[in-house]
């Protein structure tokens, strides 16, 4: 099931970003080569990148992805670290409680006001509605983490900026194939 | 007070580890809420408003386009290229790392990026063929950091959409001062190749050069495709981005064949995690600007430095100091969301030309890169050598004085930022 549900968010990332990139890629083709072009384009390239992100916030929790500074902690002995970051994960929690509840009220907004998007026949309630939802997604990793800091693990928001990093900003699955 | 209170509780944040792009959100939420009169509702739309920003849009594209070069075999091509160029001189292979490392940035916005390209095959080269491993590893920790000056620039699109200026215009600008640092760099690879005899690759013959550039040319035409394209208006650098992306797709898979089909959705997602990194960053700093703007903080800090009556060169000294510290602590896309609001009144106030203060944001952030404690090419190129961190930072420091002269260049005289855009007139 946990399996499942996270090849799904790999697959809808990559499907999203795809999707984008092919939409502003073709719509560059169409203005050249047929002189028209796709009135819903641009919208459903910024609503799919909206997507992309907002969903994308947890994943990156989940894979260590999102920078922090860990100058300071790095050199805490080990129990007051623990403390520092079980104290940084409430942080977390708060924010995303508080953008969640922006968020919901954002939609309820949209959905009384009942506009579609400009270009595409969709409301726009429908369209925002991934906003609480990757905030809702945001909490239950931090849940998660915290989780984790509680049984002893200090290193659940760390990511950013240590030696991983090179993986980060320069993917190299390529590689693998001269590897073989 | 309010201003003080957000900065606080920012840097404390910052401090215990709380990601960075929370800690922006976190600061800009509890100061709206407590001295502000804006609702979570309109700090959460301004938050997805981020998003449908249009020139953002490259920043996906670029990083997708880096992704399928990086791992497609465009950088190897580049290198060989270089290398038949200039590498039958004294320190040739050094040369060719700090040429080829030019010619990835101007395919791609991230110096990381570059540092990964170049690094992974070269470093391994220049040793087998008689070069000090530290002196190896500072050439391509530095030449990498060109990748955010030669356009295109991450930093750039995130720059000018915060800012609203022109993208094309900063890529263009950044042209000439990429040449520059390329330049400096160069001739300090010749001194040293001289003091201390560095050997010579044996030298190409005409053929070989004609053939190593037509293999290098599918990724080369890049450059033409995005600078051609946005000078003479074909598309816009959000579009020049996608076409990038497709055609570097394109070419890795039907060309090259480095990379099969199966791989795609790999780098889709691996593209897809860096995007989302950035994107969580400058959607907050979105709201933080917000905050900033609403609470008129930068009008108050205008009013102050104004006030100082300090001259223009002092300013730009503060400035550059300013920039420099917080590089050394952040990394550069994050130092420019956070700052700019602040300083871009303070810089117009001051008659200081937004192109300029664009550039000069960026060298700025390059020599952030690769001075400790959190330098993102230190940790790269330490991964990318496999040293420890502290010899790399021993490696690359002898270059800070070669990036330092160049920012002062760049910093005094606005020529060689404006001289390109302004000839071209954009």
């Amino acid at each position: 099931m946990r399996v499942l549900f996270e090849r799904v968010e790999e697959g809808m990332l990559a499907f999203l970003l795809a999707l984008m990139t092919l939409l502003t890629f073709i719509q560059v083709v169409l203005r050249y080569l047929f002189n028209t072009g796709l009135l819903w384009s641009l919208e459903a390239t910024t609503y799919s990148f909206a997507a992309l992100v907002v969903i994308g916030m947890s994943y990156g929790i989940r894979t260590k992805s999102h920078i922090a500074v860990d100058m300071l902690t790095k050199k805490l002995p080990k129990k007051i670290r623990n403390a520092v970051t079980l104290f940084a994960v409430v942080i977390c929690l708060i924010y995303t409680g508080l953008m969640f509840f922006g968020a919901y009220d954002l939609v309820s907004r949209l959905f009384d006001l009942g506009n579609l998007a400009r270009d595409i026949a969709v409301p726009k309630w429908l369209l925002t509605l991934t906003l609480p939802i990757g905030f809702l997604l945001l909490a239950f990793r931090f849940i998660e983490a915290g989780v984790q800091v509680i049984k002893g693990d200090s290193e659940v928001l760390l990511t950013g900026i240590h030696e991983d990093k090179e993986q980060l900003l320069a993917p190299q699955s390529g590689n693998q194939r001269d590897q073989k | 007070m309010t201003a003080a209170f957000l900065l606080l509780v920012l840097f404390v944040l910052l401090l215990i580890g709380v990601p960075v792009a929370i800690s922006l959100g976190f600061a800009s939420i509890t100061t709206m809420l407590l001295f502000g009169n804006q609702s979570l509702l309109s700090l959460a739309q301004k938050f997805f408003h981020t998003m449908h920003v249009y020139p953002l849009l490259a920043v996906p594209f670029f990083i997708l386009a880096g992704a399928f070069m990086t791992t497609g075999g465009v950088a190897k091509r580049m290198i060989d290229f270089a290398n038949a160029i200039v590498g039958h001189y004294r320190g040739g292979l050094a040369m060719a790392a700090l040429l080829a490392s030019a010619f990835f940035a101007a395919v791609s916005g991230s110096a990381p990026a570059t540092v990964v390209a170049v690094g992974s095959v070269m470093i391994v080269g220049m040793v087998n063929s008689g070069y000090s491993k530290s002196f190896s590893a500072g050439v391509i920790c530095n030449a990498g950091t060109l990748g955010i000056l030669i356009p295109p620039s991450l930093v750039m699109v995130v720059y000018g959409a915060i800012t609203e200026s022109s993208i094309g215009k900063l890529f263009i600008a950044g042209i000439v001062p990429g040449m520059v640092m390329t330049i400096a760099m160069m001739a300090t690879i010749m001194i040293i190749a001289k003091r201390q005899d560095l050997p010579r690759q044996p030298k190409a013959d005409f053929g070989e050069v004609v053939k190593s550039f037509k293999e290098a040319s599918w990724g080369l035409m890049l450059i033409v495709i995005i600078l051609g394209g946005i000078y003479a208006g074909l598309f816009t650098p959000t579009e020049a981005a996608a076409v990038s992306a497709v055609y570097a797709f394109f070419i890795a898979v039907f060309v090259y064949k480095d990379i099969g089909f199966k791989q795609v959705p790999t780098v889709l997602v691996d593209a897809a995690k860096i995007t989302v990194m950035l994107m969580f960053i400058i959607a907050n700093a979105f709201m933080f600007a917000f905050v900033l703007t609403t609470l008129q903080i930068p009008q108050m800090a205008s009013e102050f430095i104004v006030g100082l009556g300090l001259p223009v060169w002092g300013f730009l000294l503060v400035l550059n100091l300013m920039l420099l510290a917080a590089g050394n602590f952040m990394e550069p896309t994050s130092v420019v969301l956070i700052l700019t609001p602040i300083i871009f009144p303070i810089a117009m106030e001051m008659g200081i030309d937004p192109i300029h203060l664009g550039v000069l944001m960026v060298v700025n952030m390059q020599i952030g890169l690769v001075t400790p404690p959190v330098g993102l090419n230190l940790f790269v190129t330490a991964g990318v050598a496999k040293m420890s961190l502290e010899d790399t930072v021993r490696a690359s420091l002898p270059w800070l004085g070669v990036l330092l002269i160049v920012l002062m260049l760049i910093t005094y005289i606005p020529w060689f930022s404006l001289v390109l855009p302004n000839a071209i007139g954009l």
